[in-house]
């Protein structure tokens, strides 16, 4: 009988390899008094996740993140809706500049904006002669959301972009109006094939969310830090594993999620 | 002949893509319920004759007479409304909605472009998708269906907007030998019922027993026309004879 190897099985192999050895590495240093170590992150968990040492109320921490994830993300969506429909107008005027403006944003680091935005936008906005305060959570949003909103315009252009030319071809000759072929026939289609790719992002922006600690919000990287002050250098790995590991575990998800309903989507243009 | 029979004429139509010039001075005239067959070898012009004919793509000199309508003269797609509803186009490939069943393909134009009544619709989109003999695959999406039945529930779909003429762009060339026969079986129906057809294919022998007229064209001009029998068993023009003789 011939040995059948294919790649998913040599995959499997391999991640099983993974899962083995970062096991066998707990374990041997569990036995060599890593246990401790452990045990302090245990006690530690409830502030690194919530902000708070009883684990309620929200306050801050990995919370946090991921609150300032969403909030992120919502401003990016709408911010990047319109640069992104910018880009795809007919009108040189409109478009030039939203090209402009979405190049600089994406390739402009992420943590040079969040410092940008932490010194350009003011700590107290007068209004009517009203003095209002900007919170620093409220620079860290408009900070990540830029660079995300120009990579979430992108992908709206990208998949509007990659609908066949011949649908708008037979969509005309049908007599629909320009606005209506979008509505009615390229929309719905390329908002299939955008929905991955929003989500790669958001996995992304989630994990740039850690950079939001130089805002000074209470974060989950902040509030590690405040408690590696006061914790034995030997345990400091523990803690940033289990930060690592907290990342990871919201993340990963995430990007499988999006990478199933990349190939779901495959093949069915035409 | 008589002028008011004329439902198409094309004058002097010229079009360049940059520096590359696809027609040079296009003249065809096609009468009301006639079939007219475009031949002729890759490039040299068929597929543009269509598109300016339904205005997809403006020209640059000339002009383009559809029924009352100005084509030459319209500069925007609402103003080329009335004319897309008097002129259908069926595409190479295809082209159906893929987000749609086969049924919605067929109505979604009559409904939200010219505004007809659903219920309407669907008892016409139903008729048509029995015509083409599909009626079992009205809930079907394309991606479903084999290249031959996208075919016909696009033809299905140019019908449906209930045009004077319909534009038939190689509709055969994607398929394979034996789908072709499905769909051109559909089409000499539609011919023989009387509706005005303009049909660029690269299949001769339909050419020669469905059409009124055949024009072959090379770079960018007709290069000759007249009855099938005339083109097919005694071309004039020596190109004719050359193209001709390769394929049949």
């Amino acid at each position: 009988m011939a040995l059948l190897v294919t790649y998913a099985d040599k995959k499997r192999a391999v991640q099983l390899g993974i899962v083995l050895a970062v096991a066998a590495w707990i374990g041997l240093d569990a036995a060599a008094g890593g246990g401790e170590g452990w045990a302090r992150v245990w006690a530690r968990l409830p502030i690194l996740l919530t902000g708070n040492g009883s684990g309620w109320p929200l306050s801050g921490g990995f919370a946090l993140n991921i609150f300032l994830s969403l909030c992120a993300m919502a401003l990016a969506a709408l911010l990047g809706t319109v640069l992104g429909f910018g880009m795809l107008a007919k009108n040189r005027l409109v478009r030039v500049p939203c090209f402009f403006v979405m190049n600089f944003l994406r390739n402009s680091p992420w943590l040079v904006l969040l410092f940008a935005m932490l010194y350009i936008i003011p700590f107290n906005i007068r209004l009517f002669g009203i003095s209002i305060a900007v919170p620093a959570f409220v620079k860290a949003v408009i900070g990540l959301a830029l660079p995300t909103a120009a990579n979430f315009a992108e992908i709206i252009r990208g998949a509007v972009q990659s609908i066949h030319s011949g649908q708008w071809e037979a969509a005309r000759s049908l007599g629909y109006m320009p606005m209506a072929i979008y509505w009615r026939i390229i929309l719905p289609q390329a908002l299939r094939r955008m929905i991955p790719g929003w989500m790669n992002l958001y996995a992304l922006l989630m994990i740039a969310t850690s950079l939001a600690t130089v805002t000074g919000i209470q974060d989950v990287i902040t509030t590690l830090n405040t408690l590696l002050a006061m914790e034995n250098e030997r345990v400091i790995v523990y803690f940033y594993i289990t930060a690592l590991f907290l990342f990871f575990a919201f993340c990963y998800p995430l990007a499988l999620l999006a990478r199933r309903m990349e190939q779901s989507v495959k093949g069915d243009s035409l | 002949m008589n002028r008011s029979d004329v439902l198409i004429e094309l004058d002097q139509v010229n079009k360049s893509f940059g520096a590359f010039q696809v027609l040079k001075g296009i003249s065809l005239s096609v009468k009301d319920g006639e079939a007219v067959c475009i031949i002729g070898p890759s490039g040299s012009g068929k597929s543009t004759i269509l598109r300016c004919i339904n205005g997809l793509i403006p020209i640059d000199s000339g002009s383009i007479r559809v029924g009352t309508h100005a084509v030459h003269k319209m500069k925007t797609e609402k103003e080329m409304r009335p004319l897309r509803h008097q002129v259908s186009m069926v595409f190479q490939q295809y082209n159906l909605f893929p987000h749609r069943t086969a049924l919605q393909n067929v109505m979604m134009a009559p409904i939200q472009v010219l505004g007809h009544d659903p219920k309407e619709v669907e008892v016409r989109a139903r008729r048509l998708l029995a015509k083409v003999r599909l009626s079992e695959k009205a809930d079907s999406y394309p991606g479903q269906l084999s290249g031959g039945q996208q075919q016909r529930v696009a033809i299905a779909r140019a019908l449906a907007m209930e045009p004077q003429v319909i534009l038939f762009d190689e509709v055969t060339a994607a398929l394979d030998p034996e789908t072709v026969k499905e769909v051109l079986t559909a089409i000499r129906e539609l011919v023989d019922e009387g509706l005005t057809c303009i049909l660029v294919t690269h299949e001769m022998k339909f050419a020669r027993e469905v059409a009124d007229r055949v024009c072959f064209t090379d770079h960018g001009r007709i290069v000759e026309s007249g009855p099938p029998a005339q083109i097919f068993d005694a071309p004039q023009d020596p190109r004719t004879r050359e193209f001709l003789g390769q394929v049949l």
